[in-house]
């Protein structure tokens, strides 16, 4: 019984088919946002499953010069460790699947494994296109990844406890948001560059290097890597949802909080021009870093006079 | 790759095809890391043998076929030619045609500006003011079309004179869409002045100083945004500038945060003299002159300002009714070696923004070329032997 | 210096339409002078051949099946116009006009685009080849 239970959690719901379809129904929104900010109409709900199923339907060409074992297998690497890490979030608002004391490092881990595929990926072809992508894409990991890692601990240094699970019963009802500004607003922010949004999006600048790491992959690969970044999508908005926005107890309340966020990143995105990687990178070794540990401090400060 | 591959520099091909240009054009671009060392253009994907074929149609039929050198710069182009076999034929177009000229030309610019700076924010990154300012450009193709008859190649100009009048419904149309489009353009000056993460990608960036803009032959508002003061409209006023002028609008930092300023500036110019024009009445009297179909021999040199820059023509006659030679040199072309020279140094992202910066408009500028080498002999190919080559690349 | 100068901007457009339009369900009116499909009005029409002498595209053959009793028929090749209007400008008895409704041209095949015009007859009498094609213009295309 348990094993089934099981299986039915890791491959239909929450996790699972019922994620992958999630991830689409939240980069809909995502896009549609973006559109409507635009002042244009944007794309129809099944967009994004259309264009999973129009890459899936695709022939795949392995270019000349890869290494054949690595270039199938990163895009499955990648949707799997996002599809792993999910398995710890408060998905739809119903408790974790699985949990365990220190999840939550494991979980920022893993969902910082598909940046790292992509720069194999990149790094893994004879393109230039796609070595000067893969390079943008690991700076880019190396600068975001402290700042984002410390913002998410931030509650969890409250709480007294590395599980998320604990984090977020812990959460509940009270809005860290409030009490911790700055931790909130890297956590925001490091989310759209661990996604490459807009005006992170230097790695895949379609104007600069054709499409980044990306840019040899068609069909199958490129429908994972794509799915990939939905499920990243949905984890991070749940992780800052639950941590940030006082908890997610029930769908109604996961759905509300996560498209609110969802429509702040947009308008995020719709607001600036492209950052150059280097400004990117200064940018946040300066600013993220700084803000994030001058939250830490006041938190153990406090922490320590009130105890 | 083994260690004397990563220690050699990469060339980075921008082009033929890349999704930062609208046209074929090849950039080939070494780079150290992220900096550009060294940069080499080549040209020529959109030749499409314009100067041979107008030798083939008549001086009627060759209006039309150099409105469609370029689709941004059409009718100025139309403009230079209709005004070069006027005067080969000597004669000269009535002052209200003239004045319909001008006024098409500068909705022309409005529209060809607007669409640079869509482009160019697209180029930067920012969709957002990319999506808006070509909302708002619809509003100029929209008093085009309905001035003319389409939102390009308007079609405004016929061998001595143009094709239609501007009545009064049709002036308070254009005056009402260039209310509307003011009010969009301080918004947009604004945000290229004070946008803090805009400002990052374009001040500083591309900076070309005077001297270097003279020696390099720059044209057009690229010239302008580094204190080049050359503006033919004013030189050399054509087609109505003379009586309704435009003042010279100019920057003399030299960056790309110039040649923002400059054309966006250059937009508050062109909606003060079509005002001026539509509100003083135009001068009255015909719409056109006679001009003969058959041009006695002769030849001359027109010189107009297209949004880009100094467009030039050389025209010569023969007695028949087609022409001998036509020589078109459009402004990219000298813009483009101040793009390789400025992007040396500066890194990779910056180099489609510097690219755009000019304004480039790869259909204009491919001609032929007559290529010397060292000796001074030149490579001459027939029509013949052209096409057999053709036949025997693709084999 | 500020962060974000098209705030006003995104932001009112949330609460505003989209400024596309949604085409076909939506058409806007075409404007008066706008260059649609070439029209031919025969009855001032001389046979003069201007129109076909000036097309730069060679889109007009001007057939003359009888000249004194001004029997023509234009066969317009509306895949090669370029709808610059030349031909309009150049005929002076104003018999062509560009339409302003007919401009949706899309088709499946190039049948449509060789538009015959004329009196009936006549244009039957061209198109089962009995009539004496003595073009205007020799055919450059």
């Amino acid at each position: 019984m348990n094993t089934v239970l099981s299986l039915t959690a890791i491959l239909f719901f929450p996790s699972g088919l019922f994620l992958l379809a999630s991830g689409l129904l939240f980069e809909w929104a995502d896009r549609k946002l973006v559109a409507r900010f635009q002042n244009r109409v944007g794309p129809r709900w099944f967009q994004p499953l259309a264009d999973v199923v129009k890459l899936l339907a695709k022939e795949e060409i392995v270019p000349d010069g890869v290494h054949a074992g690595l270039f199938t297998g990163l895009p499955i690497v990648a949707l799997a460790s996002v599809l792993t890490a999910a398995l710890y979030a408060p998905l739809v608002g119903l408790p974790p699947s699985y949990s365990f004391p220190g999840d939550l490092i494991v979980t920022v881990y893993l969902l910082s494994l598909p940046t790292l595929c992509v720069g194999l990926a990149g790094a893994n072809t004879i393109d230039r296109f796609s070595l000067i992508g893969a390079t943008r894409a690991l700076t880019q990991l190396f600068s975001y990844e402290a700042p984002f890692l410390l913002a998410l601990l931030g509650p969890a240094i409250v709480t007294g406890s590395w599980q998320i699970d604990e984090v977020m019963r812990a959460a509940n009802g009270r809005w860290l948001l409030l009490t911790q500004p700055f931790g909130f607003v890297v956590a925001v922010i490091g989310l759209m560059g661990k996604l490459e949004l807009p005006p992170f999006d230097a790695p895949e600048a379609e104007t600069e290097v054709v499409a980044g790491a990306l840019t040899e992959y068609s069909g199958r690969g490129l429908a994972l890597f794509h799915l990939a970044k939905d499920v990243c999508l949905v984890v991070g908005l749940t992780l800052i949802a639950a941590f940030y926005l006082g908890g997610v107890p029930n769908p109604l309340v996961y759905f509300g909080k996560t498209l609110v966020l969802l429509l702040g990143i947009a308008g995020l995105q719709s607001l600036f021009a492209r950052l150059r990687i280097d400004q990117t990178v200064s940018l946040w070794w300066r600013y993220g870093t700084l803000l994030v540990l001058a939250q830490w401090f006041v938190m153990i400060a406090w922490k320590v006079l009130v105890s | 790759m083994n260690t004397t591959q990563q220690a050699e520099r990469f060339t980075i091909p921008i082009g033929p095809q890349h999704p930062a240009l609208k046209e074929p054009g090849h950039f080939a671009l070494t780079v150290d890391g992220e900096i550009v060392t060294s940069a080499s253009v080549r040209l020529g994907y959109v030749h499409r043998g314009i100067e041979k074929a107008v030798e083939e149609r008549t001086w009627v039929q060759n209006l039309y076929l150099l409105e469609r050198v370029c689709g941004i710069c059409s009718h100025i182009h139309a403009t230079a030619y209709c005004l070069g076999v006027e005067q080969l034929a000597g004669v000269t177009a009535p002052p209200r045609a003239q004045a319909i000229r001008e006024v098409v030309a500068e909705l022309e610019r409005i529209h060809s500006h607007m669409l640079w700076f869509g482009v160019a924010a697209h180029e930067a990154g920012f969709d957002t003011l990319f999506m808006y300012s070509w909302r708002d450009r619809e509003t100029v193709m929209n008093l085009l079309e309905g001035l003319t008859g389409n939102r390009v190649n308007y079609s405004a100009n016929v061998l001595g004179g143009v094709k239609f009048d501007i009545d009064s419904a049709q002036a308070d149309a254009i005056l009402s869409g260039l209310d509307f489009l003011e009010k969009r353009t301080h918004h947009y000056l604004d945000v290229v002045s004070t946008d803090l993460v805009f400002l990052r990608r374009t001040r500083g960036i591309g900076v070309m100083t005077r001297q270097q803009a003279e020696v390099l032959g720059a044209v057009g508002p690229t010239a302008r945004a580094s204190g080049v003061e050359r503006d033919i409209r004013v030189e050399a006023p054509y087609a109505g500038y003379s009586e309704y002028p435009v003042s010279i609008v100019m920057d003399t930092t030299g960056d790309l945060e110039a040649r923002f300023e400059v054309r966006i500036k250059e937009l508050f110019e062109s909606y003060r003299v079509i005002r001026r024009i539509l509100r003083d009445t135009l001068p009255p009297g015909d719409l056109t002159t006679r001009v003969p179909r058959r041009i006695k021999e002769n030849e001359t040199v027109i010189r107009v300002e297209a949004p880009r820059g100094e467009l030039f023509y050389f025209m010569k006659s023969n007695g028949t009714d087609m022409p001998e030679r036509i020589r078109v040199r459009t402004p990219t072309i000298c813009n483009m070696t101040s793009v390789i020279r400025l992007t040396v140094g500066h890194q990779l992202a910056d180099v489609p923004m510097i690219l755009v910066g000019i304004d480039p408009c790869f259909s204009c500028n491919d001609r032929t070329a007559v290529i010397q080498d060292s000796c001074g002999n030149r490579q001459h190919w027939t029509w013949e032997k052209l096409r057999q080559y053709g036949i025997e690349f693709y084999r | 210096m500020k962060i974000g100068a098209m705030l006003g901007d995104v932001t009112s457009s949330l609460f505003h339409s989209p400024a596309t339009e949604k085409y076909p369900f939506e058409r806007r009116c075409a404007p008066e002078r706008l260059r649609g499909l070439l029209q031919w009005n025969p009855e001032n029409c001389i046979g003069c051949g201007l129109c076909a002498k000036d097309c730069p595209a060679n889109a007009i053959e001007m057939i003359v099946l009888d000249k004194e009793s001004k029997r023509f028929v234009l066969h317009y090749h509306a895949d090669r116009c370029t709808f610059c209007a030349q031909c309009v400008h150049s005929c002076r008895h104003g018999c062509l006009e560009m339409s302003s409704s007919l401009w949706e041209l899309a088709a499946l095949n190039k049948e449509p685009f060789g538009l015959y015009y004329g009196d009936e007859n006549d244009v039957e009498a061209v198109l089962a080849g009995c009539a004496d094609p003595d073009t205007g213009t020799p055919d450059q295309g």
